[in-house]
């Protein structure tokens, strides 16, 4: 309790009459019950997936082996990549449509463009990873110079980029030079390159949400007008935001390319609205402030699981965005539920 | 004397409104100033010219002799000026230690936040100050609205600033606290601060202030020491002589019977224990400084919010559960809220629109309106009330703001309600319909309505409602009628705590 309590450590004599200001004691078991509710839109998502997984390896061998770790998170990737950038999005209370153009942009760009020098296709992969930021950062600009909804702008720029996608490759198709989708199937140590990837998300993570941008791009979606006060840039901020999300759709689409090793115009709009689900099954509040990068992460996990259950199975796969829609459902009902017992366990 | 702060000629006009008119103010080091006025005086205004939210139209402020201008909040927080609100700037989901120093985090050499200094940081202000027992580490929206103003002021310390500005800060505090806070100011003017106090109980100012200025309507009427005036001269300074020609002459139209009567009405810990008899045929007023129960009243009787006690209807027990059940038929409430722009109007819908939106079922025969049966009525609305619309299917966001609320006074009385809530009812409001509202006030009356009025203006109370009852930190203070029913006893129940309810 010395940790908590700043007055135990300072001794200071303020007596506890349980007044509108001081919290009574509370016993042990409120503590834990109060932290549990604190924590139930992370729970709920671990445990969701935990019990798809069971599932999952009742009906095959060789589920929780180093392969099917590899294997899934491959598969999960660049739902995850998308839904990094749109995790930071949602956290500031904004939405992110466009990254769906910006996916498709970048894998026909990669497909045409990347040639077979490898020095032309690293400047390439770095020239549409500073695209996506520029697309981000603009935005980011007209949501706040316009005043406009997020989600009407970058529906608009959605549809401008796969414009572009689409003049650029009509159809599915192009190439990516060999060493390129060689990446995508390489291992070191035992782990594939998503899982190294997927552990460099986490260490970004845990680095940017403690600093002063993630704060900032937090408390701007908890309570914008207090943020401002306090002297955050409201057009700053919206940059950084769309910016990173940008950034994090063009890693997605280059990703997408070691996948499939070719170009497609129009792939990207498969990624926008899972991107937004897996956020919220992994207790992002569309209301923005709350939540972080690993429950996006399970909740990608969450997905890609439902698409192997249904494979599975072998039941028709348009059973898997029948599944999602109900986890997703039950996903944001039990999280509001715990949030309302929190709430009324307090006062 | 050296004064820390020089404020003189301040002039701040919004559109044809003028908040601040020759406001002049002047505080030393080392002092407890406070800054004294009724509602819509201007020291809002004025504060947030020192804080740098609000630039001045005119006039020079100077701070240990050098002139001041600050362009935004950050600046001047950066010359040593730290404002408490009472609208909190803070933000719910990040942590009590995270909101204090946001912005100002401590940093690591990889530019994170260093927690381990934050929270050293936190603990050592808390200690310094003698704040009530709150975990840093707890989100901010765990917390009680007491305890979100206590870590206001604790950002607010944060600073180490110069000069501190608390408005109101005590309205949201527990006994307690209030204690607390004013030890606190205390402490901060004997270590060579200023502090300025801004609240509407003297006997806080009293306690702690070495100085009072009074404004009154944008201007400053008074200065002086506190120890050497009693409270009869600062009320008679709030509140100056006024012209009263608008208001219509007021003649009892009130019944024995009971419209609404509340027994022990109470909203959390904001307002309690209301016994109060509202009588067909009459203007009951409601006054009261700014967040002492009069709004959490109002909103309650409508269903917004939850309440306790009893609440009989026209003799009827009756519980209100939400604005549905509140408006129904003619045994109903009606309100007009606070915020009419938001709350009472559909900007963008047309004025027929706007006002048979909650009556469409008085036209509505199997689901189908009757649009014959609605033009009467609405037409019939508009002559009665004289709104100023160049036809009914003008959007009611192009009207004057005088003829928006006449709209919304046609919406309530379309309700066929016959208990009418009136929540300051003519802000914002030009001086000639404030004189048709009131005439329509008194008519309404005289047909058997009974009417529940808060206004922020005194004044208004006084002329227009039969009887007056004084809200003090959410308890009934005094029920004013007949000569007591004057500005000066509304202020002086309002404001010293004497004369139990």
């Amino acid at each position: 309790m010395s940790i908590v309590d700043p007055t135990s450590r300072a001794g200071i004599a303020i007596a506890n009459s349980g007044a509108a200001g001081t919290a009574p004691r509370r016993s042990r078991a409120a503590i834990w019950k109060s932290a549990l509710l604190d924590r139930a839109s992370l729970i709920i998502p671990c445990v969701m997936l935990i019990a798809l997984l069971l599932v999952y390896a009742s009906l095959r061998d060789g589920v929780f082996t180093l392969d099917e770790l590899n294997l899934d998170t491959a598969a999960a990737m660049t739902l995850l990549l998308a839904a990094t950038g749109q995790t930071i999005v949602l956290l500031r209370g904004g939405i992110d449509l466009s990254i769906g153009g910006m996916i498709s942009l970048g894998t026909v760009l990669a497909a045409t463009r990347f040639g077979t020098d490898p020095g032309q296709a690293a400047a390439w992969a770095f020239g549409i990873v500073a695209i996506g930021g520029l697309v981000g950062a603009l935005n980011g600009i007209l949501i706040t110079v316009l005043r406009l909804q997020p989600f009407l702008v970058t529906l608009a720029t959605w549809s401008i980029l796969s414009g572009a996608a689409m003049i650029i490759l009509p159809t599915d198709g192009g190439a990516l030079p060999s060493g390129w989708t060689m990446f995508g199937v390489s291992s070191w140590l035992g782990l594939s390159s998503s899982v190294w990837i997927l552990a460099l998300l986490l260490v970004f993570w845990f680095w940017f949400k403690r600093t002063r941008l993630g704060i900032a791009i937090r408390a701007t979606g908890s309570n914008e007008r207090s943020a401002f006060l306090s002297g955050v840039s409201p057009i700053g901020i919206n940059i950084a935001t769309y910016g990173l999300s940008g950034i994090f759709a063009a890693l997605a689409a280059l990703y997408l390319t070691t996948q499939t090793g070719a170009g497609s115009p129009t792939i990207g709009k498969d990624y926008i609205l899972p991107s937004v689900a897996a956020a919220v099954i992994g207790g992002i509040s569309l209301f923005g402030g709350r939540g972080g990068l690993v429950g996006t992460m399970i909740g990608a996990f969450i997905l890609t699981i439902i698409g192997n259950l249904v494979f599975v199975l072998e039941v028709s796969s348009y059973w898997q965005p029948i599944v999602s829609g109900i986890i997703l459902l039950i996903a944001v009902l039990a999280s509001s539920i715990a949030e309302k017992s929190a709430r009324r366990s307090l006062s | 004397m050296t004064e820390l702060l020089n404020a003189t000629a301040i002039t701040k006009r919004y559109g044809g409104i003028t908040a601040l008119s020759r406001a002049d103010f002047s505080a030393r080091a080392g002092e407890v100033h406070a800054l004294l006025g009724e509602n819509g005086a201007g020291k809002s205004t004025f504060i947030q010219i020192l804080a740098g939210a609000v630039r001045p139209d005119g006039g020079t402020v100077t701070l240990a002799g050098s002139p001041y201008r600050p362009r935004n909040p950050q600046e001047a927080q950066q010359s040593g000026i730290s404002p408490v609100f009472q609208e909190l700037s803070l933000v719910p989901d990040l942590t009590v230690e995270e909101n204090i120093w946001f912005r100002r985090e401590p940093l690591s050499a990889i530019r994170t936040v260093r927690a381990r200094a934050m929270r050293e940081a936190t603990l050592e202000l808390f200690a310094r100050h003698k704040f009530p027992p709150i975990r840093p580490d707890q989100e901010l929206r765990r917390l009680t609205l007491a305890e979100r103003q206590v870590i206001e002021i604790a950002k607010a310390l944060s600073r180490d600033p110069q000069v501190l500005i608390l408005d109101e800060a005590t309205s949201a505090l527990g006994p307690q606290e209030t204690e607390w806070l004013l030890g606190l100011a205390k402490g901060l003017a004997e270590a060579g601060r200023l502090v300025i106090y801004i609240s509407h109980r003297l006997g806080e100012v009293r306690q702690i202030a070495d100085r009072i200025t009074v404004f009154r309507n944008g201007a400053t009427v008074a200065a002086y020491d506190t120890h050497a005036v009693d409270d009869e001269t600062i009320i008679t300074d709030m509140l100056g002589r006024r012209m009263d020609r608008l208001y219509p002459e007021r003649k009892s139209t009130a019944s024995q019977t009971v419209a609404l009567g509340l027994r022990g009405f109470g909203v959390d810990h904001r307002l309690a224990d209301i016994d109060l008899d509202l009588r067909e045929g009459e203007v009951l007023g409601v006054a009261g400084m700014q967040g002492h129960g009069q709004r959490e009243l109002f909103q309650a009787l409508f269903g917004i919010g939850g309440s306790r006690g009893t609440v009989e209807v026209w003799g009827k027990p009756k519980t209100i559960r939400g604005p549905r059940q509140a408006l129904t038929g003619r045994d109903g409430l009606a309100l007009v809220p606070e915020d009419r722009r938001n709350h009472g109007l559909l900007l963008s819908k047309s004025v027929r629109e706007n006002l048979t939106l909650s009556v469409i079922q008085r036209f509505t025969r199997f689901g189908i309106t009757d649009p014959k049966r609605e033009s009467a009525l609405v037409d019939e609305m508009i002559a009665t009330l004289k709104i100023k619309t160049g036809t009914p299917e003008q959007l009611a966001g192009t009207l004057s703001g005088g003829n928006q609320q006449k709209v919304i006074f046609g919406k309530m009385l379309l309700t066929e309600a016959r208990i009418l809530l009136l929540y300051d009812p003519t802000r914002g409001i030009d001086v000639g319909t404030k004189g048709e509202i009131f005439q329509l006030m008194r008519d309404l009356a005289a047909k058997g309505y009974a009417i529940l009025f808060y206004s922020s203006d005194l004044a208004e109370l006084v002329h227009v409602a039969d009887r007056v009852a004084v809200l003090r930190n959410g308890r009934l203070a005094a029920i004013l009628e007949g000569e007591d029913n004057s500005e000066r006893q509304i202020l002086r129940a309002a404001l010293i705590e004497t004369r139990a309810a």
